[in-house]
């Protein structure tokens, strides 16, 4: 029985071009991740100590975001709040059309992608320009994001020139990549100079000024907000930082770990609407104070969604974002869906060799790995569980269980080694699916210890 | 109730376990020589910084450093070249087709070349929209580390700031680094 994921990781993995790029590029982001890192004598403080803000900051949500709310309306903005998507898709449409909006550019926030946010208006006959260029190239080809920070990283350039040429008029057959950023570069430009709302997400929230701070390299969000009379930000409230002591920590990590650059070229912090316009702020719960009740996953609620989970995966750089089921997908993304929704995102938990690469290049130290463990252990009780694989590890426990059984059974082992493959590998053993037995030793390490044949350091001498 | 209601008392009741405020300092690494380190990082971000001349004002410099600039815009004093002030102007937008905006800093950031700009025209795309930053700061103003920096912030009053590190840029065609994504293609600190 195999999980969603692994059937469309096969998918994946047919073109086999593309598969290894995608594996060697990801892996080219997280050795410059290591770089940075290293660059920084006292990064495992800056590791720890954003670990700790977080836990302080997710452990006092009420009072920071309220604290956040009574600074961000003394500096001139509209706090609203969403319990769910459905809320934060109203309140948006109910701004976009008491504003009279028509055209509306949007900079990346994997919160509309989670609250389905540019479908819904689209429905509403409202037309939302995504600005990130990645963004902007998926939303042209109707595909969602494959990876939190670099969504487009599927897409090949020759894609990207054909899509340019249609719907940007660009040259025919030139798939330069700075040929086609600067053709969308002019596109967007008079997209922004004419549009009538802008919206970003937020990186960080910071309760003891209000401010709503926003990274990105290509300048959209900046460009947007600084065109339009109306600019909406909608945060998730794990978003919330204490201070600005706090950004100290967080920016010196987010870019370093995501991209591994020293910071992003742009921080920006907005705090007051722009002369004659109307800030509007989204406080967004949807499913994540339901997390703070469990334990064994609070820390998720630290991630700061800067990707390098993903690219340090070998599974996620294998498999690709599309083989996961939940809109996140990688490590955060297998935990993310979990706490949301455990049974329509099982598939997802068996996407990890448990190599723990993802926990140590955290950057606010969510223990990503662990947590996918814990996960599976869980999945009997949410049903969720692979049977061959249950039979197989009470077999494997009675085993480990009865000394006698195990000694018969390894001195039978060798045996296998002769077997035909189809007694070996067949629909009882779901191990063996994608996996090859190893050649089993005519003689255990038991036996040989007894018969003198293991040499020690002692007898070497 | 209202959902600001349910949502708190979510959180109320979903909080057990509280955790501490961290507030033990970080040993961030120091520069001696903040400068030299600033100019580093700015480069490697795809910027260019450089320490003006005594020899050398700053409307010398952006001439030479721009010389087919048609539209400079800027709100800085004692800039003859700039062709545009852009504080006159009513709409952001008439700021488009900018080639050089020449814009002050408040300090710089040695670890990572950025600069704070606390909004300080009228129109903020000024930062955004030209081909070409010019970013003018005090050479004396360059902190080591953005914990520094955030020190430097608090207690001030802006209605938008932003750290500005290199041009903007993007990856997201095959990670191919590309410069002038959406904001200048090019950026230029002048240390005076």
């Amino acid at each position: 029985m195999s999980t969603k994921h692994s059937k469309a990781a096969e998918k994946f993995l047919q073109d086999r071009t593309m598969a290894a790029w995608h594996n060697e590029t990801l892996w080219m982001v997280r050795a410059k991740r290591d770089k940075m890192s290293r660059e920084v004598p006292e990064w495992e403080e800056l590791r720890e100590k954003a670990c700790q803000l977080k836990l302080y900051s997710n452990t006092h949500l009420a009072e920071l975001l309220t604290e956040f709310e009574k600074n961000a309306a003394a500096n001139g903005a509209v706090v609203h709040w969403a319990k769910d998507a459905e809320e934060y898709c109203g309140i948006i449409y109910d701004l976009l059309k008491s504003h009279h909006v028509a055209r509306f550019v949007k900079s990346k926030s994997m919160l509309s992608e989670e609250c389905g946010l540019d479908p819904f208006l689209a429905g509403k006959g409202i037309d939302v320009v995504e600005t990130d260029l990645g963004e902007r190239i998926l939303q042209l080809m109707h595909l969602p994001p494959s990876h939190v920070v670099m969504p487009a990283i599927h897409i090949k350039r020759e894609q990207v020139g054909r899509l340019f040429e249609e719907k940007m008029g660009a040259e025919k057959g030139n798939y330069d990549p700075t040929y086609l950023t600067h053709v969308a570069r002019k596109n967007l430009r008079n997209i922004f100079l004419n549009a009538d709302a802008a919206m970003t997400g937020a990186n960080f929230a910071v309760a003891s000024t209000g401010d709503i701070v926003v990274c990105t390299n290509e300048g959209n969000a900046d460009m947007g907000t600084s065109c339009t009379p109306l600019h909406i930000a909608a945060f998730g409230i794990e978003k919330i930082v204490p201070d600005l002591n706090a950004l100290g920590v967080f920016t010196r990590l987010l870019a370093r770990s995501g991209t591994g650059q020293p910071v992003t070229s742009y921080t920006s912090h907005y705090r007051a609407p722009r002369e004659g316009g109307e800030f509007h702020i989204i406080i967004v719960d949807n499913g994540r104070s339901k997390m703070l009740a469990d334990p064994d996953h609070v820390k998720t609620l630290n991630c700061i969604r800067c990707g390098a989970c993903m690219n340090t995966c070998p599974v996620y750089r294998r498999s690709g974002g599309y083989s996961y089921t939940y809109f996140i997908p990688g490590p955060i993304g297998i935990n993310l869906g979990m706490a949301h929704d455990p049974e329509r995102y099982a598939d997802n938990v068996s996407a990890c060799s448990l190599c723990l690469s993802c926990s140590n290049v955290c950057p606010v130290k969510v223990d990503l790995g662990e947590q996918i463990y814990k996960w599976r252990q869980k999945l009997k009780e949410i049903g969720k569980d692979n049977p061959e694989k249950r039979y197989l590890s009470a077999g494997m426990k009675a085993l480990m269980d009865h000394p006698v059984l195990f000694n018969a059974a390894l001195k039978a082992a060798p045996l296998v080694n002769a077997m035909p493959g189809f007694l070996k590998y067949n629909r009882l053993n779901a191990w063996g699916e994608g996996r090859d037995l190893p050649k089993f030793a005519r003689e255990s390490f038991n036996e040989m210890w007894k018969k003198h044949k293991i040499q020690g350091k002692e007898d070497r001498k | 109730m209202s959902s600001r209601e349910t949502i708190l008392e979510h959180i109320r009741r979903n909080t057990s376990q509280k955790y501490e405020y961290p507030a033990w300092e970080i040993q961030a690494t120091d520069y001696a020589d903040k400068i030299s380190r600033f100019c580093d990082a700015v480069r490697l971000s795809g910027g260019e910084a450089v320490v003006l001349q005594e020899t050398e004002s700053l409307d010398d410099l952006v001439r030479r450093r721009f010389p087919e600039a048609r539209h400079i815009a800027s709100q800085m004093e004692g800039l003859a070249c700039a062709t545009t002030r852009p504080d006159e102007l009513a709409a952001a937008q008439e700021l488009d087709h900018t080639d050089v905006a020449v814009v002050e800093g408040q300090f710089g950031v040695a670890e990572n070349g950025a600069v704070w700009i606390p909004q300080n025209v009228r129109h903020k795309v000024l930062y955004f929209i030209a081909e070409a930053l010019v970013i003018v700061i005090d050479r004396e103003s360059v902190v080591s580390h953005m914990h520094e920096a955030y020190r430097r912030l608090a207690g001030q009053d802006y209605a938008f700031g932003v750290f500005i590190s290199g041009p903007s840029k993007t990856a997201d065609i095959e990670q191919a680094l590309v410069m002038g994504a959406h904001g200048a293609r090019n950026c230029l600190v002048v240390l005076r």
